[in-house]
């Protein structure tokens, strides 16, 4: 096993537990699924509701799966309006901040792009997981440093999260280093 | 050795004999003819259906056109999968040609990803050909290439096209020869390893069936074990997809296919993996009911 950021689905599971754990204590809402096939791709999913300037109340879905090529964990989600109709991409680019924007635009691999839920077999959006160990890499380094314990989950998610949205409670920081 | 690079030809050049019809409630202001296409089994239905969409316009309005999708048997089909594994997974055991209905209405959002553009189709196949060397070489080799070395790989898939009659086929013998040759002056390098492995790290596959509501199985799985021997495609399968097999001494429920073939279950999956992967250096491989006849 290698000493980078590079971690198996076992780990994976472990720090999607503690994540549930805290997610249980405050009401957030996000579940732990296990597909009946297979326990390899498990995942959470979390719904929020948020209202955009025209006031239309679009609903968003995030699901959080492990990537065994990348042995990464994954973003995806979807969104639609109340009477259920999708998101196209464009609309998904609308909520982007214009500071993530430039970093998304660079590169097809640092973007937002439709895809197949691997388990669903449903089109959602995703973040290309191939940076991921690029930008978590310093992350856990630095916490290594200062001794400090970090759930992996709840790092990437806080970074990655609000770029398509989904921003963490803070108290999933004081969670994570609690958990021993 | 020649055997093996005539394999290599074999599945670059499979072609799929088709038929699109258009959708009877589309609106049209004459007759729609169907419309009959060799179509390579390498390859992706949106980027290889340019004459098709032109030939079911003409007899259409502007206004009643949207965003074409295709469909079997009321199957939307995937425009991301290989045409090959579209077709081997759905439409095998049918009598030929495959018959391929066409919309021009009515995406169906729930089913099907949105193809905007052939960037979409290359942004979508330079993907996994990553997520594949991701598994060989943890993405060393890939990474290595420069950015022409990606563009060359597109644009030798990208010129396997559709042809219509065995004419055509003669007068673009030699640019297909030259478009295959293109493609592997670079895909040769993502199927080298170390001298001292026997094989890739992880083998690229995906295992489909349409019994199931997961639309693939795909996990990390190793050409070589540890004692140093080959894993075969019956390893693969009975350590990732058991019921794929027939018991012990029971029936061939199943056929495994793929490419339109069933490699005997003794190949080494290294070799598989070198000679029989699609261009984006995956092997998909379908499982499908052994037909009855």
């Amino acid at each position: 096993m290698e000493e980078n950021e590079f971690f198996g689905e076992k780990t994976f599971q472990r720090y999607c537990a503690e994540f549930i754990k805290h997610s249980q204590q405050i009401g957030d809402g996000w579940e732990w699924r296990t597909s009946k096939e297979a326990l390899e791709l498990p995942l959470d999913d979390f719904e929020v509701t948020e209202s955009t300037a025209t006031n239309e109340v679009i609903k968003y879905e995030y699901h959080v799966l492990y990537s065994c090529s990348y042995q990464v964990p994954v973003l995806y989600f979807r969104a639609s309006f109340l009477d259920g109709r999708p998101l196209a991409l464009k609309d998904i680019w609308e909520g982007v901040h214009e500071c993530y924007k430039t970093r998304l635009l660079q590169g097809p691999w640092d973007t937002i792009s439709q895809q197949e839920h691997p388990i669903l077999g449903q089109p959602f959006f995703v973040l290309h997981p191939c940076k991921t160990n690029e930008f978590m890499t310093p992350v856990l380094k630095n916490s290594r440093k200062i001794n400090r314990n970090v759930n992996y989950i709840t790092s990437w998610l806080s970074l990655v999260g609000p770029v398509v949205g989904l921003h963490l409670p803070l108290s999933y920081a004081g969670a994570a280093s609690q958990d021993e | 050795m020649t055997d093996d690079k005539d394999v290599l030809r074999d599945v670059w050049f499979g072609r799929i004999p088709t038929c699109f019809t258009l959708y009877q409630d589309e609106i049209t202001e004459r007759e729609a003819e169907p419309y009959y296409l060799l179509l390579p089994r390498v390859s992706y239905l949106t980027l290889v259906t340019d004459k098709v969409k032109k030939h079911f316009q003409k007899v259409m309005r502007q206004e009643d056109i949207s965003e074409i999708w295709f469909e079997y048997e009321g199957t939307p089909l995937k425009w991301h999968y290989p045409i090959g594994l579209l077709f081997d997974l759905l439409a095998s055991s049918s009598a030929l040609p495959w018959n391929i209905t066409v919309h021009f209405k009515s995406f169906p959002e729930k089913d099907l990803l949105h193809c905007p553009s052939k960037d979409a189709v290359e942004a979508h196949f330079m993907s996994c050909v990553k997520e594949a060397d991701a598994l060989k070489h943890k993405s060393q080799v890939i990474n290595e290439m420069q950015k022409k070395d990606h563009k060359q790989l597109w644009m030798g898939l990208q010129n396997v096209v559709s042809t219509w009659s065995s004419q055509e086929i003669e007068t673009t013998q030699r640019v297909k020869q030259d478009r295959f040759d293109q493609f592997w002056a670079i895909n040769r390098k993502l199927m080298e390893y170390p001298a001292e492995e026997n094989g890739f790290r992880y083998i690229p596959f995906r295992i489909y069936q349409t019994t199931t509501e997961r639309p693939f199985i795909q996990k990390l799985f190793r050409p070589v074990a540890a004692d140093g021997q080959l894993h075969t495609l019956g390893d693969l399968l009975r350590e990732v997809c058991p019921s794929a097999l027939a018991p012990e001494d029971g029936e061939k429920k199943n056929q495994v296919m793929i490419h339109g073939i069933e490699p005997m279950l003794e190949t080494p999956l290294q070799w598989l993996s070198e000679h029989l992967s699609y261009p984006d250096n995956f092997l998909h491989i379908s499982i499908i009911p052994q037909p009855t006849d």
